[in-house]
C-alpha cells in the first residue's frame, strides 16, 4: 500500500484527552500538519497548521475559547469557521469574511477525534463501534512507515487467534482496536481502544504502554536499516494577495440566506431577543460591532446587531425594540414573526469596527444600543483585554441580556433611571482624559452619541478614538442642489431639481432600485459611482469610503459636480 | 542586591530570569555578549567564573554559577513558602534529578540550536536525536502524571526549580530543528509552566492563553 495525499479515509488524528481547555494540538495526517483544538463551546477544529499571513505555526497559537489567535501577527479565526476575524495590520476595519484557512472534516467518537484529508466520504464508525464504552490508551508515535507498523501490529496476534483486519490501517486484536495514524511516509501514530473501562486503570495503560514502546522500539530499529520513505508533500497554498489584504473599501453586497427563528423571547421590557440559526452547518463569520439585514415579510430591510461572542456561529442573537410607535420595521417582527418561521438575512457586514490593540476600551450603551456592544464586550472578554461597559437604561426592567452580561469577566456598570443632566457627568466620569490607544465605542439614541462626542473631545479624545454605530441619520439634509446624473448601464440621462432626491427620480423613471431607510443610515442603496463629485450626506460611509468618492447613497447624497454617472 | 550577567537569547539565564519575576525579586541586569562577542571568555568574565559559562549571579557580595545551583540558590533564599525547592529529602533528590535532565537538555536541544543559530560546530544529528530521546522519557512521565493527577515534573502539586530548569530549552527545541509534535503530554505541560502567575516571556518563547479560572 501506497500513501496517498489524496486517501480520504477516516482515521484517529488525536485523542479527546488531548484537547484540555484551551490548548492547541499539534498533529498531522498524511504529510498535513494540523493545528487541532477545542473551543469553549465544545467544538473541535481541525485546520491547516498554518496562519495563512505568513504561513506561521497556528499551533502555537493562543486559544481564546472562540478564535484563535496567530502569536506572531495577530491575526485571528474564528472557531468552525476558520473565517479571519481580525487584521491587526487594518485595525481600523475589519477584514472581508471571505479570508478563511483551511480546514479538514473532523468528528471526535469513541475517545478519539478523526479526521480525513478531504470530504470525499462521510465518517463511518468502525465495525462494532456502538457495542462497547471505549477506552482510549497512550498514543504512540513511530518513526516507521504506517504500513510496516499495520504489519507488525497484526503479527503480535497468536497463531491461532489472527488478527482481524479493519480498513483504514486499523486492526482488531483479541477485543482490542489498534489504528496506524499515517501521519507521513516514514511516520505512524499507534493508537489503542479498549472495549470497555478497565478496573486498574493506570495498570492497564502502563502495561499496553510497555507492549507497544517495546514494539516501536522494533519497529524503528528495522526501519533505520531500510533507506527512509520520501515524505509526502502536500502543497502548502498560500492566500492570495488579494483576499490577505484589505480592500480599500469593503462593501459586500452579499446574497442573502434563509434562516429559522429557533427562539423568541422577552429579553427586557421592551427588547424582545431573535435567535435566528442555520438550516444546517453554521453561519458565517462575523466580526464583534456587525450587524445583518434583515429582510421583514411585508418587504422592509431593517439592520439588527449581532450580540454574539467569538466564534459562536451557530446561531446569531439579535435584540428588536418594541416600538411604540407603529412603524412597520421592528413592529412586524415583534408582532407576526413566530419561532419556527424562516426569514432571509444578510451575511454579516461591519461598520464598527473593533480595535483589539487598545490599553483601555471604554463601551457605552444606551437602551437597545447594547446589542452591538454586548458583543464587542464578549471578544474582549475572551481575550482578557481591559474594557468597561458602561449601559443606560431609564429603567432596571429595561436591561436587556442581563444574563449574558453577568457572566461578563470585565467591568460592567449598569446606570438605571438617571436624569439627564446625571448621564452627561456619568459619561465624563466614565471616559476620563485621553491618553493613548485608548477607544470609546458608543451605541445609543443620537442624545446620547453627541453628548459622548462633545464631552470625549473635550476630555482630549481625538475623532479617532470616538466610534458610533448609527442606525439613524439625524443630520439635516441639504436637498437644494440640482444636477444630472448619468445612469450608466440603463443608459439614461436625468435630471435632479433641488428638494428631490436621486432614488426618487430614479423611481420616476421607472427603474427599481432597492431602499431601507431612506435616510443614509442602513446601506441598503448603495450605488457605485462612475464619475463626478459626490455631496455625501449619510452617515453610512465611513471618511475614506466618502473621500474615495467611488460609492454613495442615492437616498440623501447629492453632487457637487454638475454631472454624476453611476453604474445603474 | 541582586545582578544578573546576562545573555538574553541564552535558555540558561532566561531561567533566573523566570524564577526571579515568578518571586518578584528585583535585580540589576549585565548584559554580556555571548554571541557574537564570546564575552564570556574574556578576562574579565573569566574571573568571575572560571568555567567561562553564563549566567553568573551575584547576591550582594556572594558570586555564584550554574543556572540550576542558582535556582536552587533563589529558591532557598528569597522563596517564603518553600515552594519552589522544598526541604523534604525525597522531594530535594527528585528535584535534582530534573536539575540533571536539565542539563543534558541543555547539551542536546541547546546545542542542536547553537549550530542552527549561531553556527557552532557540533554534531548536528546527535544533539537532535539525543534531545528526542530525552523528550520522549519527559512525555512518557507526563503524560503519566496527568493520569496520577500530577501536573509538574515533581511528586508536589505545584511547580518546582525542577520545571523552571527544565522548561527554556524544551520551548527552544524548533529553533534547533526538534520538532515537538510527537510529545503532546510535553507540549501541554508547557502551556501549565507558561500559566504560572509571574511568567515572563523570552525571544522566541510565547505566551499561552488563559488557564481554567478555578473559582
Ligand atoms: S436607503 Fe438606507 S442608506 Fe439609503
Amino acid at each position: 500500500m501506497t500513501l496517498s495525499l489524496s486517501d480520504p479515509t477516516w482515521y484517529p488524528i488525536a485523542s479527546s484527552e488531548d484537547l484540555p481547555f484551551r490548548h492547541v494540538y499539534q498533529g498531522q495526517l498524511l504529510g498535513r500538519e494540523l493545528a487541532v483544538w477545542r473551543a469553549d463551546d465544545g467544538n473541535v477544529n481541525v485546520w491547516e497548521n498554518r496562519c495563512l499571513h505568513r504561513g506561521v505555526r497556528l499551533s502555537i497559537g493562543i486559544n481564546e475559547g472562540g478564535e484563535l489567535k496567530c502569536q506572531y501577527h495577530g491575526w485571528r479565526y474564528a472557531n468552525r469557521s476558520a473565517g479571519c476575524t481580525y487584521i491587526p495590520a487594518h485595525p481600523a476595519d475589519a477584514p472581508a469574511r471571505r479570508i478563511e484557512n483551511r480546514t479538514y472534516p473532523v468528528r471526535e467518537a469513541y475517545g478519539l477525534v478523526w479526521s480525513s484529508a478531504n470530504n470525499d466520504i462521510a465518517f463511518t464508525p468502525f465495525p462494532g463501534a456502538d457495542s462497547a464504552d471505549w477506552f482510549a490508551l497512550r498514543p504512540m508515535p513511530a518513526n516507521a512507515a504506517p504500513e510496516d507498523v499495520h504489519a507488525a501490529l497484526v503479527r503480535l496476534a497468536p497463531d491461532d487467534q489472527p488478527a482481524e483486519l479493519l480498513p483504514g490501517l486499523a486492526l482488531r486484536l483479541d477485543g482490542t482496536l489498534y489504528f496506524v495514524q499515517p501521519v507521513d511516509a516514514g511516520r505512524s501514530v499507534i493508537r489503542g481502544l479498549l472495549a470497555g473501562q478497565p478496573d486498574d486503570a493506570l495498570t492497564t495503560l502502563r502495561h499496553y504502554n510497555e507492549i507497544l514502546t517495546k514494539l516501536r522500539d522494533r519497529l524503528e530499529r528495522a526501519a533505520a536499516r531500510k533507506p527512509a520513505p520520501t515524505p509526502l508533500q502536500p502543497i502548502f497554498e498560500k492566500v492570495a494577495v488579494d483576499l490577505a489584504t484589505m480592500p480599500e473599501i469593503a462593501i459586500p453586497r452579499g446574497n442573502t440566506m434563509p434562516v429559522v427563528v429557533k427562539r423568541k423571547w422577552t429579553s427586557a421590557d421592551g427588547v424582545i431577543g431573535f435567535e435566528l440559526a442555520a438550516r444546517d452547518g453554521h453561519l458565517p463569520t462575523f466580526q464583534p460591532g456587525a450587524h445583518i439585514d434583515v429582510h421583514l415579510p411585508n418587504g422592509l430591510i431593517r439592520q439588527y446587531s449581532i450580540t454574539n461572542g467569538p466564534g459562536e456561529l451557530m446561531s446569531y442573537i439579535i435584540g428588536v425594540k418594541q416600538e411604540s410607535a407603529s412603524k412597520g420595521g421592528s413592529k412586524i417582527l415583534v408582532d407576526t414573526v413566530r419561532e419556527g418561521d424562516l426569514l432571509s438575512i444578510s451575511e454579516p457586514r461591519n461598520n464598527f469596527p473593533l480595535r483589539r490593540d487598545a490599553v483601555r476600551s471604554v463601551l457605552i450603551a444606551g437602551g437597545i444600543g447594547i446589542t452591538p456592544l454586548l458583543s464587542m464586550a464578549r471578544f474582549l472578554d475572551k481575550s482578557s483585554l481591559p474594557y468597561e461597559l458602561h449601559y443606560f437604561t431609564r429603567a432596571g426592567e429595561q436591561v436587556a441580556f442581563r444574563g449574558d452580561l453577568e457572566a461578563l469577566h470585565g467591568k460592567v456598570i449598569l446606570h438605571t433611571g438617571l436624569p439627564r443632566a446625571e448621564i452627561a457627568s456619568t459619561i465624563a466620569t466614565a471616559l476620563g482624559e485621553w491618553s493613548r490607544a485608548q477607544h470609546v465605542y458608543v451605541c445609543g439614541p443620537s442624545a446620547m452619541l453627541e453628548s459622548v462626542r462633545t464631552t470625549a473631545a473635550a476630555q482630549g479624545w481625538p475623532d479617532e478614538a470616538i466610534h458610533f454605530e448609527y442606525f439613524k441619520n439625524d443630520k439635516v439634509i441639504d436637498d437644494s442642489s440640482s444636477f444630472e446624473i448619468e445612469l450608466a448601464r440603463s443608459a439614461m440621462t436625468l435630471h435632479v431639481p433641488s428638494g428631490r432626491t436621486i432614488l426618487e427620480i430614479m423611481r420616476e423613471n421607472g427603474l427599481t432600485v432597492p431602499s431601507s431607510c431612506e435616510q443614509g443610515a442602513c446601506g441598503t442603496c448603495l450605488t457605485t459611482v462612475m464619475e463626478g463629485e459626490v455631496d455625501h450626506q449619510d452617515v453610512y460611509l465611513n471618511d475614506s469610503e466618502k473621500r474615495s468618492n467611488a460609492c454613495m447613497m442615492t437616498c440623501v447624497s447629492r453632487a457637487k459636480s454638475a454631472r454624476l454617472v453611476l453604474d445603474i | 542586591m541582586i545582578t544578573l550577567y546576562d545573555f538574553e537569547l541564552s535558555g540558561n539565564c532566561y531561567k533566573l530570569r523566570l524564577l526571579m519575576s515568578i518571586l518578584k525579586l528585583r535585580y540589576d541586569i549585565v548584559p554580556v555578549d555571548f554571541y557574537p562577542g564570546r564575552q564570556h571568555k574574556a578576562d574579565w568574565f573569566l574571573k568571575l567564573n572560571p568555567f567561562g559559562q553564563l549566567p553568573v549571579l551575584k547576591d550582594d557580595e556572594l558570586v555564584l554559577s550554574d543556572s540550576g545551583a542558582i535556582l536552587a540558590y533563589l529558591a532557598k533564599k528569597y522563596d517564603e513558602a518553600g515552594l519552589w525547592f522544598p526541604d523534604d529529602p525525597a522531594i530535594t533528590a527528585e528535584i535534582l534529578r530534573w536539575h540533571a535532565v536539565a542539563d543534558d537538555i541543555t547539551a542536546t536541544s541547546s546545542a542542536a540550536r547553537l549550530v542552527l543559530g549561531m553556527f557552532y560546530d557540533f554534531d548536528l544529528e546527535k544533539a537532535q536525536k539525543g534531545a528526542h530521546r530525552i523528550f520522549r522519557l519527559m512525555d512518557e512521565h507526563l503524560w503519566f502524571g496527568e493520569r496520577e493527577g500530577r501536573d509538574w515534573l515533581c511528586s508536589p502539586a505545584h511547580p518546582t526549580t525542577a520545571d523552571i530548569a527544565c522548561f527554556p530549552y524544551v520551548m527552544l527545541s524548533e529553533e534547533g530543528g526538534i520538532s515537538r509534535q510527537d510529545y503532546p503530554a510535553l507540549r501541554r505541560w508547557t502551556d501549565r509552566v507558561r500559566r504560572i502567575p509571574g511568567f515572563m516571556v523570552m525571544s522566541g518563547i510565547f505566551p499561552a492563553g488563559r488557564a481554567l479560572e478555578t473559582t
